[in-house]
């Protein structure tokens, strides 16, 4: 078996009392393009700075090529990184700006002028060589510091959060451009967001972080189909809870009931089942079906009452209190016949397929 | 804006007469001595009889004036260098450190600043008279250096916290070494800073007069030394033409600091 191409391994970090990274394991392949997805002090940064070699971790490994990168200094690793914050030296021009690490590298000339004009090809930006970084736009300055970081083609390319001070339509814009530019190049690329949105749109896989570890490494319809945790469940896509207790479970499924009515068999089962104990059932909007009476005894439909109705243009998102009183959300195409003459306080049956809805103990 | 200039009325004039003022409070002792240095008569006499360049040749056919001239724009060149020098060092260690006790190191290095400069210069003098720096070249750059520093290190710490850490880890990370991305990327960058502390440091030494005092010697003075040593003896206009001199000086860096800023920003 060959060595993977990037390989983390039991990465740990600690600032004194706090535990930034606590336990990082992950393997990345030649040319993919890869997410590191959490909310805030997640361990996202930290982990990339790592790789970066600005920060030494407290335990664990991290190897390109099968040859661990920790004893070597940043500026020898040879990795590319763009960063959350403007960084383009304010003192140089654009093309200065993109021949840094190539005069650096005691590039002749004539290489460099040819490689500065084949960067500004690939982010277009041609005719740009002579600005300076003040007088262009936080996208355009993001652009240049993704060709100064990809000018001497690293194999591995850091990027944190680097579109998080533009705006929306800008962000939409730019991310096509990385995809583009990923697909052109080949780099290995690792990519630091908090927003679902910008990673499922980006990433051949998506690593979920939670308070330090990775919860689950996988690609946007794994992770959205078969979340392994409850928090990756909240963290992707949309998705409420509902109470429910175990009646028995076997072979990573569980049948269970809610409340005094519904039973339903065969749900997929994360986490250590105690049959007669309590846990929570994932259920998607989207994937819910709404029928208009109450739910009959011995179905898997589950009864509720509505408490909300929004329409939202394509589609129509219906609140309803389980008996519980937990909110669930039903989202329905416009013009969905169960949606015609539906009010507040209807009691309405939600039917779901078990093998689509999670149960998530402890 | 909370006062809006135009709309203030009366107010306007009142505030324009007070401006006046103050601006000429400040710059008729300067325009007098300019004056006087150019007036024909012995005796400091004002308004001049008539206008004369004699006390100009006085001054630079004197060879105890030109030394102590020359003397002072070593000591203020060698005291900017240093400064500018030991103040980016320090605020390296200032801005970049991670250590107990940083904030409380900071305000330390400022205190010269504060101190009333009397007291600073008996605490050196007595400190010199042991380690027999009184009268000397180094002892006099040392006195400066004390009380440029602070300037020194107040512009440059200011610069480099207004510089993003990023743009050097950047640097770093493009291939160029710690020192190297200092040196091409952190230091042009924090480059008003270092000029604002070289021309403060400058300017501090040039016109300093109280710890000079003390660490003159006969044979070893600044200008403003001999200016004030000369006054004691004999009011000769060749004190009215050193000071236009020295002003002169000052005046033209406060000049070209105007034009670097300008140039700098645009
Ligand atoms: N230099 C530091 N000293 C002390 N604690 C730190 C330091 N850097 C990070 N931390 C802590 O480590 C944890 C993880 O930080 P990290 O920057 O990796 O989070 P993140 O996932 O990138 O979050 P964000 O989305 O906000 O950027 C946080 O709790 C943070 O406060
Ligand atoms: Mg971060």
């Amino acid at each position: 078996m060959t060595a993977p191409f990037l390989h983390i391994r039991g990465l740990r970090k600690d600032y004194g009392i706090v535990n930034a990274v606590k336990d990082v394991n992950l393997t990345v392949e030649r040319g993919e393009f890869m997410t590191f997805l959490g909310p805030s002090g997640s361990g996202k940064s930290t982990t990339l700075y790592i790789l970066a070699g600005f920060e030494n971790p407290t335990a664990g490994d991290i190897l390109l090529n099968g040859e661990s990168l920790i004893a070597t200094p940043s500026h020898k690793r040879n990795i590319g990184m763009v960063f959350q914050r403007y960084t383009l030296f304010p003192h140089l021009s654009v093309g200065e700006n993109i021949a840094f690490p190539l005069k650096v590298r005691r590039w002749g000339k004539a290489a460099i002028d040819a490689r500065v004009r084949k960067m500004l090809q690939l982010v277009r930006l041609e005719g740009f060589e002579d600005r300076k970084p003040a007088q262009m736009s936080g996208g355009q300055q993001q652009r240049v510091a993704l060709a100064r970081a990809l000018a001497y083609d690293p194999p591995v390319l850091l990027m944190d959060e680097p579109l998080s001070a533009l705006d929306k339509k800008l962000r939409e814009e730019i991310q096509h451009e990385i995809r583009r530019i990923h697909q052109e190049t080949e780099v290995t690329i690792l990519y630091v967001t908090h927003d679902q949105e910008e990673a499922l749109r980006l990433s051949d896989r998506i690593a979920v972080f939670s308070k330090g570890v990775i919860d689950q490494i996988g690609t946007g319809p794994e992770l959205y189909a078969d979340p392994a945790t409850r928090f990756v469940a909240e963290f992707i896509g949309d998705s409420d809870f509902v109470t429910c207790r175990i009646l028995s479970a076997k072979d990573g499924r569980a049948d269970l009931s809610i409340g005094a009515g519904a039973s339903i068999s065969g749900v997929p089962v994360h986490g250590t089942a105690v049959a007669g104990g309590t846990a929570a059932l994932m259920l998607r909007p989207e994937r819910l079906s709404l029928r208009r009476e109450a739910a009959r005894e011995g179905t898997s439909g589950l009864s509720a009452s509505v408490t909300d109705i929004t329409f939202l243009g394509s589609s129509i998102h219906v609140a309803a209190a389980a008996p519980s009183g937990e909110t669930i959300s039903v989202r329905l195409p416009f013009g969905h016949e169960a949606t015609s003459g539906l009010s507040r306080g209807d009691t309405v049956s939600l039917d779901f397929d078990p093998e689509t809805a999670h149960v998530f103990c402890g | 804006m909370l006062l809006n200039f135009d709309r203030l009325g009366a107010w306007k004039w009142i505030l324009l007469g007070i401006t006046g003022l103050t601006t000429a409070f400040l710059i008729l002792p300067i325009i007098f001595i300019a004056a006087l240095s150019f007036g024909s008569s012995q005796w400091l006499i004002f308004p001049p009889p008539s206008w004369t360049l004699k006390w100009y040749a006085a001054f630079f056919a004197d060879p105890r004036w030109l030394e102590a001239a020359w003397t002072s724009l070593r000591i203020a060149a060698i005291v900017t260098v240093l400064s500018v020098l030991i103040g980016l060092v320090a605020s390296f260690g200032l801005v970049r450190g991670r250590f107990i006790g940083k904030e409380a190191l900071r305000a330390l290095f400022l205190t010269p600043m504060i101190l009333p400069v009397v007291v600073l210069a008996v605490a050196l003098y007595a400190f010199f008279l042991r380690v027999g720096l009184n009268g000397t070249f180094t002892g006099f750059v040392i006195a400066h250096l004390v009380v440029a520093l602070p300037f020194s290190i107040l512009s440059i710490t200011n610069a480099l916290e207004g510089f993003d850490k990023s743009i050097e880890d950047a640097a770093v990370l493009c291939g160029a070494s710690p020192l190297e991305a200092k040196l091409r990327i952190t230091l042009p960058s924090i480059s008003h800073g270092l000029f604002s502390a070289a021309v403060f440091s400058f300017l501090t030494s040039w016109d300093e007069v109280v710890l000079a005092i003390f660490m003159a010697s006969p044979t070893l003075q600044t200008l403003p030394v001999k200016i004030w040593a000369t006054l004691r003896q004999d009011l000769t206009p060749a004190i009215a033409a050193a000071s236009t001199l020295l002003i002169i000086v000052t005046i033209a860096l406060m000049l070209l600091t105007a034009l670097v800023r300008k140039g700098l920003k645009s």
